[in-house]
């Protein structure tokens, strides 16, 4: 119930859209993100695979490496940088606007939090993760101008048993509503045990933690992947670099738990989505300060993301990383 | 004063799962058995009870304390199981008990991640068990005693598997110091060949011992499941801690007695980054601290040379009674 799980609905979705039989589509799940993924490139390029989609940020070196091999095979690497700029024909790079969808889910965990604070369970400290945090905290803030949020790593992407420990460290430094950028539902149930709540991200985790979750933000890959693989049949070129956000409908927040969410949380966000929808709005608009004190984007400015890999690496003023 | 307290829970929390696998694998290389399969023994007990707690609502349309049973009865029975592939291995077949054991948390690890996705694949994309359940699995209140300032919160407002590991813990000391059966025990694994000539059936107790390790290693992996994860089902819920079970036999040097705070020091260094940073100090120099502790014991310990303190003589080796 996290990010492969969703990543693999999204190749469910593309495959329902297309019609492609079970057999055209070969998964290897459980792969670590060391020279067996390079192994793992390498038997699906000879078990016949046209199109190659690697999902997790470290694949991608050995993507590269790959590559230039089988220029007959087409390499889709999701969140890295590399294949944007690099001059092979078959390599490319899709992430997206995740932020925005953090923002939206931010307003919910900022509406419910009567202690005005916030704890984010995170994998890494990375850009990826620090855009993802910094658009939460920014949405918690557009709602409720007192709140405060507290960061914990856990130096990994999925390790359950830490996840549920620093979500427990969290709560125990006064957090009430918990945010994550990890791959399990244990912040979640983690929340619900101690009588706090949750917002999840990758996929709706409400069935998990029926009385902590309000909501997720959320990708849908069937979008990217029906994109590129239907280019692919048709001869099409692929982009090079793909950076959809909530306007292409690749992310979004799933359905809130209306049993728990704040009185008005749904206008709240439908407010916001509005604003991004119409295009000439974004998440990181200035003023916006640094935990130094620091102007990072001035007044009047905002900052895009140059590419699909998220480059966001300030702290915004507000935000504590605890450890 | 809270951060200690907080300290202190969440390193009785994280050392509890560590305890029960630590008393399985002293319990088995007393018996002159090196089972390095604990990690794989933990996701066999941890996708066992997760699946009999889920299973027992399916059957019985209800939660609770009934799912817990079936939970400890399936789990139990499972790590029991990897326990007697060892055995069935090192014992009769007389293979090497390093590389059974490493095997062991190969396969394991394997058969847990395997029937946890077919067990999501039967419950309609993801496994959690209802809220009774996972209240069964909560923490307990106990009245006034709960309510006892600072002392309540230390040591009487968890889980009923707390209690349950630090109650194996006593009565594994117990047994393997205080009773015959312990003594012979450990005879078979200080020198298999002086207890067979003393009449001690050698194969049964290195069997006995490996099956029940193997069932509270199984224990110790339905904590994983049932407790840190709230009875869902995730990849890599048991994460490692098989492999600091085995550390923290050495930590404590073969002692249950001495692993109930070895296992609360153990479970404190893991958690420790997240209630106490040293500022500049990176978490992974941070998260070595376990590993840095059991190499000091071992130091310390083959300096000292005692006998008491080390590793039962006959364990890594198989016996066989025509070399004698």
């Amino acid at each position: 119930m996290g990010y492969t799980y969703n990543h693999d609905l999204g190749t469910q979705g593309m495959q329902k859209e297309l019609g492609l039989r079970d057999d055209q589509i070969i998964n290897k799940f459980n792969t670590p993100e060391d020279a067996e993924c390079e192994a793992a490139l390498k038997e699906l390029v000879e078990q016949g695979c046209h199109i190659i989609f690697a999902t997790s940020f470290g694949f991608e070196d050995y993507v590269v490496t790959v590559a230039p091999d089988n220029p007959d095979v087409t390499f889709c690497h999701a969140s890295g940088w590399q294949c944007a700029i690099d001059d092979l024909d078959n390599t490319h790079n899709y992430f997206g606007k995740i932020y925005q969808a953090r923002y939206l889910s931010g307003i919910a965990a900022g509406l419910k939090t009567e202690a005005n604070m916030l704890g984010y369970v995170c994998a890494k400290p990375f850009a990826e993760c620090i855009s993802g945090f910094s658009g939460f905290y920014l949405g918690a803030l557009s709602v409720n101008p007192d709140v405060k949020m507290k960061v914990m790593y856990t130096n990994e992407w999925n390790d359950p048993p830490k996840e549920a420990q620093v979500a427990q460290a969290l709560i125990d430094l006064g957090c009430d509503v918990l945010g994550q950028h990890c791959d399990s539902t244990a912040p979640a149930t983690a929340a619900e045990a101690a009588g706090v709540f949750h917002v999840g991200y990758n996929s709706d985790m409400i069935g998990a933690a029926p009385n902590a979750s309000l909501t997720s933000a959320v990708w849908d890959w069937s979008r990217y992947l029906t994109l590129a693989v239907s280019n692919l049949v048709e001869g099409k070129e692929i982009p090079q670099d793909f950076n959809p956000g909530l306007i292409e409908g690749a992310v979004n927040v799933s359905a809130l738990n209306e049993a728990i969410i704040a009185p008005g949380t749904a206008e709240a966000i439908e407010a916001a989505r509005a604003k991004i929808l119409s295009g000439d709005w974004d998440v990181f608009e200035g003023p916006l300060k640094n935990d130094a004190g620091e102007i990072i984007v001035k007044e009047g400015e905002t900052f895009i993301e140059p590419a699909s890999s998220p480059s966001w690496e300030h702290i915004l003023e507000g935000i504590e990383i605890v450890g | 004063m809270n951060t200690a307290i907080n300290l202190m829970n969440a390193a009785i929390l994280a050392g509890t799962p560590l305890l029960l696998a630590t008393c399985g694998e002293i319990l088995t290389e007393k018996s002159g058995s090196l089972n390095l399969g604990v990690e794989g023994m933990m996701y066999m007990g941890a996708v066992a009870g997760l699946a009999g707690a889920w299973y027992a609502e399916q059957w019985f349309r209800q939660g609770g304390i009934l799912a817990v049973l079936f939970a400890v009865l399936f789990a139990f029975v499972v790590g029991a199981l990897g326990g007697l592939i060892y055995a069935v291995l090192t014992v009769s077949l007389r293979a090497n008990q390093n590389v059974t054991g490493l095997t062991l948390a190969i396969f394991g690890t394997g058969f847990g991640k395997f029937f946890g996705e077919i067990l999501g694949l039967k419950a309609g994309g993801f496994v959690s068990v209802n809220a009774a359940t996972k209240g069964a699995f909560g923490n307990i209140k106990m009245g006034a005693l709960s309510d006892i300032p600072i002392l309540g919160t230390i040591l009487f407002k968890y889980n009923w598997m707390v209690y349950f590991a630090l109650l194996v813990a006593f009565v594994m000391g117990w047994f393997l110091n205080k009773t015959r059966k312990g003594l012979s025990l450990r005879a078979v694994g200080e020198s298999p060949g002086t207890a067979d000539s003393a009449g001690i059936n050698v194969t049964r107790y290195r069997y006995v011992a490996a099956l029940t390790g193997g069932g509270l290693c199984g224990l110790a992996g339905m904590y994983m499941s049932m407790v840190s994860q709230k009875g869902i089902w995730v990849h890599d819920c048991v994460s490692g801690y098989g492999w600091l079970a085995i550390a923290l036999v050495i930590f404590s040097t073969w002692s249950p007695m001495r692993a109930i705070y070895s296992s609360i020091i153990f479970g404190g260094l893991t958690v420790m980054y997240m209630y106490v940073p040293i500022p500049g100090l990176p978490a992974a120099i941070y998260m070595m601290f376990p590993y840095i502790a059991t190499i000091v014991v071992l130091i310390i310990t083959s300096i000292w040379q005692s006998k008491e303190h080390a590793q039962p003589a006959g364990t890594g080796l198989n016996y066989f009674r025509e070399e004698r």
